[in-house]
């Protein structure tokens, strides 16, 4: 078996593990979790492909959950249209949003942008906090709005039990990697490492940096909107403090840039590795020690930035390769007896 | 009419003591070209400081700066040689490296939290405080007393931040290694004991802040968020780097908080403030006294 196929094989038992894992865990409590897991695993994934590929730093993706949700969620209530669409017009929306603070900013240094993004994200929450009524639409203010359980189906996107939002979160997941691998290995991707890593020799060479990470930017908004939608339709009850909040923001930029920026595995490690680990102290710690888990998560954040910049992915990467080089000797050192 | 301009001078009290929360972070930019995400951390453990100083030894508010402005510098000093300066040493061809933003983040929540888990979140305020809602009256206008001492503060810190830049031997050295850090170590000024000294005075400058804020705002352990986000704006608003745009742009945001309430609901001041940064971004993004150039 040669190593391409070795590594075919084990991302297949990989997904197939993850596909099956319904089958075994029954228990909604966990199945919420693991489907939780997921729904950060995908925007971790989506924010790595501005934040990890063009080498900048935007901390402000909430803004996009929100104008996914709220979207989505205001077209189903008031107009009865299936989220389906909703999440797709969700997206194209953010997409718009995300260009217009692409565009002045990508031009300027890199503190601008991470600024703007906070900036704006900041500036949504507070007007979503303060508007009962946007124009025709109900925002419903602080209060947030609340989808009832009822007509449930896969054209409205609404389940009574976990496993179907399992299998979607699941498949949204896959796309953005499979979408990521593409794009990593398309003519952008070059672009844009070029241009994250010597944007004066990219440019010298012709290529036009800012119009790269604005696409980038394009596809990051879009898919993080849809993540919103399907946020909504799990939930069933969204309001601006939880979705547009600056917390939600830096926890996704963080847990991605601790998997590995601009891998494509990376910040899908990062949030299988890290979610837990705040569940957790949060759960079992929350009570008596308040605020340890955030402790935590900095001392990891510093730990890693200072022993391995480039993220976890790297040293779990050689790992990986070393092991299967190991299976791989193995098999021949086997093989050997047998032939003589 | 009265009442516009008394909420005219108090958003400039109030305002200039933003512009004095937004100096350290102006001027630790400037130098190593980084968003010190923890510089609001750094005010509330300013803040801390100056409560305890004040509630163990009694002695007036303004006084516990004897205590804040060392501590704070030494523990910028220590954090930048200690945690950052490796950093930047692995990135050194990187100009404007990510990793130190996140970094700071990390040191953000790391204080947040660790006071959180020491103090608790509950509200503090000064015991027996002698400034506490003294109100000066000129000419029918009431005017808050701390606030007033806050402005002159604010002023007489960007002053004589502004001399030590420009006159002495080590200021000299900031400047130049802030508009170009390879020629300045070439001309023998060492880079890192340079950035060391920039964020022990950072540091410094957020305790500074913190000690103003003091004796008329509530103490507690999330306190630095607010002015984290305020502090961006202004210095943007005022140009990232400039001091006296800190100050200016404090001085805006603080009429826009202050005036606004007057003309629509409060919490609407707060997205034209925001608002407001967009459109410099768009327009001006350099700020009001940015330099074209660079930042």
């Amino acid at each position: 078996m040669t190593r391409q196929a070795l590594r075919k094989v084990s991302l297949a038992a990989a997904a197939a593990i993850i596909l099956g894992i319904p089958v075994f865990v029954t228990s909604p409590t966990y199945l919420h979790i693991l489907v939780l897991l997921f729904f950060y695993a995908y925007l971790t994934t989506s924010w790595n492909l501005v934040g990890g590929f063009a080498g900048v730093l935007p901390l402000g993706h909430s803004t996009f959950i929100g104008i996914g949700a709220y979207t989505s969620t205001i077209l189903y209530l008031q107009y009865g249209i299936s989220p389906w669409i909703g999440m797709i017009v969700g997206g194209f929306l953010a997409t718009i949003v995300g260009v217009l603070i692409g565009l002045p900013t990508f031009k300027l240094r890199g503190a601008y942008f991470a600024l703007a993004t906070i900036a704006f994200a900041e500036a949504v929450r507070v007007i979503v906090e303060n508007t009962d009524y946007l124009g025709p639409f109900k925002l419903n203010g602080p209060r947030g709005l609340q989808i009832p359980p009822l007509n449930v189906g896969f054209g409205n996107l609404l389940f009574n039990t976990k496993q179907p939002y399992y299998y979607i979160v699941v498949l949204m997941l896959f796309g953005v990697i499979a979408l990521t691998y593409l794009v990593s290995r398309s003519k952008l991707g070059y672009y844009l490492n070029a241009g994250g890593e010597e944007p004066e020799a990219a440019m010298a060479l012709g290529v036009n940096v800012a119009r790269c990470k604005l696409m980038a930017m394009a596809m990051s908004s879009f898919l993080t909107a849809l993540a919103g939608t399907f946020y909504a339709q799990f939930t069933l009850f969204i309001h601006p403090k939880s979705i547009i909040s600056l917390d939600l923001s830096f926890e996704i930029a963080f847990i991605a840039l601790i998997g590995g920026r601009g891998s494509i595995v990376g910040p899908l490690l990062g949030a299988l590795l890290l979610r837990p680990v705040s569940d957790f102290s949060r759960i079992y710690l929350g009570a008596v020690l308040p605020g340890l888990h955030l402790i935590i998560f900095g001392i990891i954040l510093i730990l890693v930035m200072m022993f391995q910049p480039r993220g976890l992915h790297q040293p779990l990467a050689r790992l990986y390769n070393w092991l299967i080089d190991r299976l791989i000797v193995e098999r021949t050192v086997k093989l050997s007896p047998t032939k003589e | 009419m009265l009442y516009v301009l008394e909420d005219l001078i108090n958003g400039i009290l109030m305002g200039s003591i933003y512009g004095l929360t937004a100096l350290g972070l102006t001027v630790i930019f400037g130098v190593l070209k980084v968003i010190n995400f923890a510089h609001g951390s750094m005010l509330m453990v300013g803040m801390y400081l100056a409560y305890w100083s004040v509630k163990l030894t009694g002695v007036h508010p303004y006084l516990a700066m004897i205590v804040v402005v060392p501590v704070m510098f030494l523990f910028g000093f220590y954090l930048q040689d200690i945690v950052i300066k490796p950093i930047f040493k692995a990135e050194r061809s990187v100009r404007e490296p990510i990793t130190v933003i996140i970094v700071t983040t990390g040191v953000w929540y790391i204080l947040d939290n660790l006071t959180l888990l020491v103090f608790g979140p509950q509200y503090r305020n000064l015991p027996n405080n002698p400034l506490a809602g003294k109100m000066l009256e000129i000419g029918g206008l009431m005017l808050s007393v701390p606030k007033l001492w806050g402005f002159f503060l604010a002023i007489a810190v960007a002053c004589a931040l502004y001399w030590f830049l420009q006159k002495t031997r080590l200021g000299r050295a900031i400047r130049a290694t802030s508009l170009d850090r390879d020629a300045a170590s070439l001309m023998g000024i060492k880079q890192f004991r340079i950035y060391n000294i920039t964020v022990g005075i950072g540091a410094a400058l957020a305790g500074l802040a913190g000690v103003a804020l003091v004796p008329f705002f509530n103490i507690f352990p999330t306190v630095g968020v607010l002015f984290d986000i305020k502090g961006f704006i202004i210095v943007v608003l005022g140009g990232l780097g400039s001091i006296w745009g800190a100050l200016l742009g404090g001085i805006i945001v603080g009429v826009i908080e202050s005036v606004g309430p007057q003309f629509m609901a409060a919490t609407w001041t707060e997205a034209i403030v925001y608002g407001l940064f967009l459109v410099f971004l768009f327009v001006k993004p350099s700020g009001l006294f940015g330099v074209k150039y660079d930042w």
